[in-house]
């Protein structure tokens, strides 16, 4: 319901908003819950198109119509099976539409939605589903269903089990598994049998009340559910309305998976106010050939990926002709050339701008329109550190790039760079209406709407992560410089104190190592020892070319980190790296790690960063050979 | 172990601007079987063309015995002692066994060399000898088969080279002829490098064997450990996980350790 009397609103690009950003309770276009918002857009929108996703090959699109359709069917589906307020639904599934659908679905009847990753194994999906003691589990297809199978007599709390896709299980017999089309049908009839229930419950609905459980990866211990309020994810609309200009003609893509704040944020919530149109990726593998066939306006990835489709573009360059080699070397050359001034704010002399318009016709227009990049108006990293020079390269040839910053426990979205206002290296400034501090500590500190309001039933943890005086503790440590861009320097438990007593924080050093191509990820060893150590993950398309090129005979990936030339160039890339860092934090020792890993280990997060603890725990022996 | 009879080194081959083989590193060690196995696709034939001289390497070396082979033309390879066995067998239809057996003997002057190799083919295929004369496109398949590889072995070779050799043939002929090759390397110490697609065959014959997969190597070691991998037993011999339920479509992602 809108609240009689309406906050000061601003328009930004047709969509109106507090003028004061941070003042409660957060209107978007009227609404101040995520459902209501919903339910606005889709009776606005109706036959325009909310999503695309393919089916045999063929884009097909859903409309906003269908996405309330489908959504209403969900919840009043799961309603009448019994979900009572406040009561928690899983979702475990690759990006798709039925994600949207269960998500707003699930909250628009009061329930509490929780993504969890489909690499996460059977033992770990039962204790996020006890953990969050959840109701239902919406499952993608008979892969996902047998870590269920494996598990159920382990979750007796929950009450059914809804399959998105039946391929394979048409004999599926099974009292506790349903179908996504029966859901829909037990909707359809509750719908009849009690019309404007629907609406009502989305009445129901108050900023407060918790919308979303976000489980953080859990690099140390067991993953903690971060609650959501709609409060909280409406002022993270509001934040990116003011930070990252969306617009209704926008087409985006989706490929990280939903569970995760980023992509939640970017291709669910955001698109409610900003009415965008949503296109899901076919599968993670099949990223940059989407890419190209969508040609979004705005992309937001990790930084892996941005790393991946520099590497392709130079990949392809080394096997181009000579000329088409020369062409491309001047055209990125112009395009540093200015990107030097758009980074510094500064206008680009004519000459320069000249050069580039030049080399833009003939090269960079046509890299562009191949990488699928043509129509971008800006591109997002986030969720881990992306190195300047990668940044500056994307700028190079005409694509903004920008880093951002943000975690479940912020909403996802904490500070961010502009177009306007763009530092590279630092994460920008905090987004409006909120406060980020910097601690005595170092410690980055947020205040804000944004802020979430704990984690589920662990009232323990949640006490350790605010202060005293109510601000976040992000457990990031990092400095703020005079005109407020803020930069991270590590995490503040991994702080590594050496035998000497000296505190080192290692992210910096790793994320320094990561931004070479040739590191995929590094973990910096040396709590209470004499000195550093490095585990390294290599990135295997790069360092397989680079031995390819250089004629070290390898076989497999194992062969591969176990030849000296692949050391020592580790050991270059490495020592480039210690050249930056005073003596005490300078890495003496390094070990590969000879495993190509993938998301179903342990040692990756979902979104393919190397977890501290489990690393040294599984390399153990690697780490006591470099004592 | 001796030094290896036949080294490859960061191979890469091309069909036009498409890499088949993105650089392939492998060794094969004398009087040992060493199989290739992979996909469609992955790249196994266009090894075996490389090596041969049927296809240049753009890249990398091969070395065999010692001397540099890679770009030679196909004759001269045989004559440094390669022999390759082709997909299809490729037997010419219309002339007799005998005369196919000739054929291969034709880097040879050697005439009592070219007529105990003869009986040497004879010996591990009797059947060739019933048929010497008959024309050898109205031999079945299998008997086409034993051809191609008896004509392989007139040219005398240290090694050689075998594309497919269970190809459309009945399980029960696959055996028979994998019982021979099996005889050729312990009785001649007859060192071979063996593509297949029927993995359980090939690794049961073989001593080393490498997985490959668009044009990489992912796996490699002896044939006893790759048949312990669940990777190799799930992908490649039809062993189906432990799972859930009797009726599992979906396979796990390949990990290759």
């Amino acid at each position: 319901m809108v609240a009689p009397t309406l906050p000061a609103q601003t328009e930004i690009n047709g969509v109106s908003f507090n003028a004061n950003p941070g003042q409660r309770p957060v209107f978007v276009d009227g609404s101040d819950t995520i459902v209501s918002l919903f339910q606005k857009r889709c009776a606005d929108l109706g036959r325009r198109t909310a999503h695309r996703e393919k089916d045999f090959g063929i884009w097909k699109t859903y409309s906003w119509a269908d996405y309330w359709q489908h959504a209403k069917w969900i919840g009043m589906g799961l309603r009448k099976l019994g979900l009572q307020r406040g009561e928690v639904v899983s979702i475990l599934s690759e990006d798709r539409k039925e994600w949207a659908y269960s998500d707003l679905g699930i909250q628009c009847v009061g329930g509490i939605a929780s993504g969890v990753y489909t690499t996460d194994s059977a033992s770990q999906l039962a204790y996020l589903i006890n953990d969050s003691d959840s109701r239902f589990l919406i499952l993608e297809n008979e892969e996902q269903l047998d870590k269920f199978l494996q598990i159920e007599a382990e979750v007796p709390g929950l009450l059914n089990v809804i399959i998105l896709e039946d391929e394979g299980l048409h004999d599926l017999e099974h009292h506790r598994c349903i179908m996504i089309d029966d859901l829909y049908e037990i909707g359809r009839q509750a719908e009849q049998d009690e019309p404007g229930v629907f609406e009502t419950e989305i009445e129901l609905a108050r900023p407060e009340d918790t919308a979303l459980l976000i489980y953080t990866s859990g690099t140390t211990g067991k993953p903690k559910g971060g609650m959501l309020c709609h409060e909280n994810v409406m002022s993270g609309i509001e934040a990116g309305a003011h930070r990252l200009p969306t617009y209704d003609t926008d087409e985006q893509l989706c490929f990280l998976p939903l569970c995760h704040i980023l992509e939640r944020n970017v291709s669910i919530y955001f698109p409610l106010a900003a009415k965008s149109t949503v296109n899901f990726a076919e599968s993670p593998e099949t990223v940059f050939a989407n890419l190209q066939e969508v040609s979004p306006a705005t992309f937001v990835a990790v930084p892996r990926v941005w790393e991946k489709i520099y590497s392709q573009v130079l990949i392809l360059t080394q096997e181009a002709t000579p000329t088409g080699r020369i062409a491309f070397g001047l055209a990125i050359k112009a395009g540093m050339e200015r990107a030097e001034y758009l980074l510094a704010n500064k206008p680009v002399p004519a000459g320069v701008a000249a050069k580039f318009w030049f080399w833009d016709q003939l090269v960079l227009r046509n890299l562009r329109r191949m990488l699928g990049m043509d129509k971008m108006r800006r591109g997002g990293s986030g969720a881990a550190p992306i190195s300047p020079e990668l940044l500056k390269w994307y700028w190079s040839i005409g694509v903004p790039l920008l880093e951002g910053w943000g975690m479940t426990e912020t909403a996802g979205l904490g500070s961010i760079n502009t177009m306007e206002e763009n530092k590279v290296g630092t994460i920008g400034k905090a987004v409006p209406g909120y406060d980020i501090r910097i601690a005595d500590d170092g410690e980055i500190q947020t205040k804000g709407l944004n802020n979430f309001q704990g984690y589920w039933r662990n009232n323990e943890k949640t006490a350790e992560t605010f202060t005293a005086d109510g601000w976040l503790r992000t457990g990031d440590v990092g400095r703020m410089d005079d005109e407020g861009f803020l930069t991270i320097t590590g995490r503040l438990k991994d702080i590594i104190i050496t035998a000497g007593g000296k505190n080192i924080t290692p992210a910096e050093i790793e994320s320094r190592l990561k931004f070479s191509h040739f590191i995929s990820d590094a973990v910096i060893i040396g709590d209470r020892r004499k000195y550093l150590t490095a585990l390294i993950m290599i990135d295997q398309e790069n360092v397989e070319k680079y031995a390819q090129d250089n004629k070290i005979p390898f076989s497999n990936f194992a062969s591969l980190c176990a030849a000296q030339e692949v050391k020592d160039l580790i050991a270059k890339e490495v020592n480039a790296v210690n050249k930056e860092f005073a003596r005490v934090e300078q890495i003496k020792d390094f070990r590969l790690i000879d495993v190509l890993l993938t998301a179903e280990d342990e040692e990756l997060t979902a979104t393919m960063k190397l977890k501290r603890s489990y690393v040294e725990k599984a390399h153990a022996h690697l780490i006591d050979d470099m004592y | 172990m001796s030094e290896p009879i036949l080294k490859i080194r960061n191979i890469e081959s091309f069909y036009g601007p498409i890499m088949a083989i993105r650089g392939v590193s492998l060794d094969v060690h004398p009087g040992r079987i060493v199989s290739i196995l992979g996909a469609n696709g992955a790249g196994k034939t266009t090894l075996m063309k490389t090596v041969s001289g049927v296809m240049d390497p753009e890249k990398g070396t091969i070395e065999f015995d010692g001397r540099q082979i890679q770009g030679s033309e196909p004759h001269k390879v045989v004559q440094q002692g390669i022999v390759h066995v082709p997909e299809g067998r490729e037997v010419f239809p219309l002339l007799t066994v005998d005369e196919n057996l000739s054929l291969g003997a034709y880097t040879s002057n050697d005439k009592a060399q070219i007529e105990r190799d003869r009986e040497l083919v004879f010996n591990y295929f009797p059947i060739l000898k019933e048929r010497r004369n008959q024309e050898s496109g109205t031999l079945s398949g299998g008997q086409q088969q034993m051809l191609a590889i008896g004509r392989g072995l007139m040219a005398n070779p240290k090694i050689m080279l075998l594309d497919e050799p269970s190809l459309g043939l009945s399980p029960l002929l696959v055996q028979e002829i994998f019982e021979i090759l099996k005889r050729l390397n312990e009785e001649q110490n007859m060192t071979m490098m063996l593509v297949e697609q029927n993995a359980s065959a090939a690794l049961n014959l073989a001593h080393d064997g490498y997985v490959m997969e668009v044009g990489r190597i992912v796996m490699d070691g002896t044939a006893a450990a790759l048949m312990a991998s669940e990777d190799i037993q799930n992908f490649y011999l039809g062993v189906q996980e432990e799972g859930a339920r009797e009726t599992r479509r979906w396979k796990r992602k390949k990990t290759w350790r």
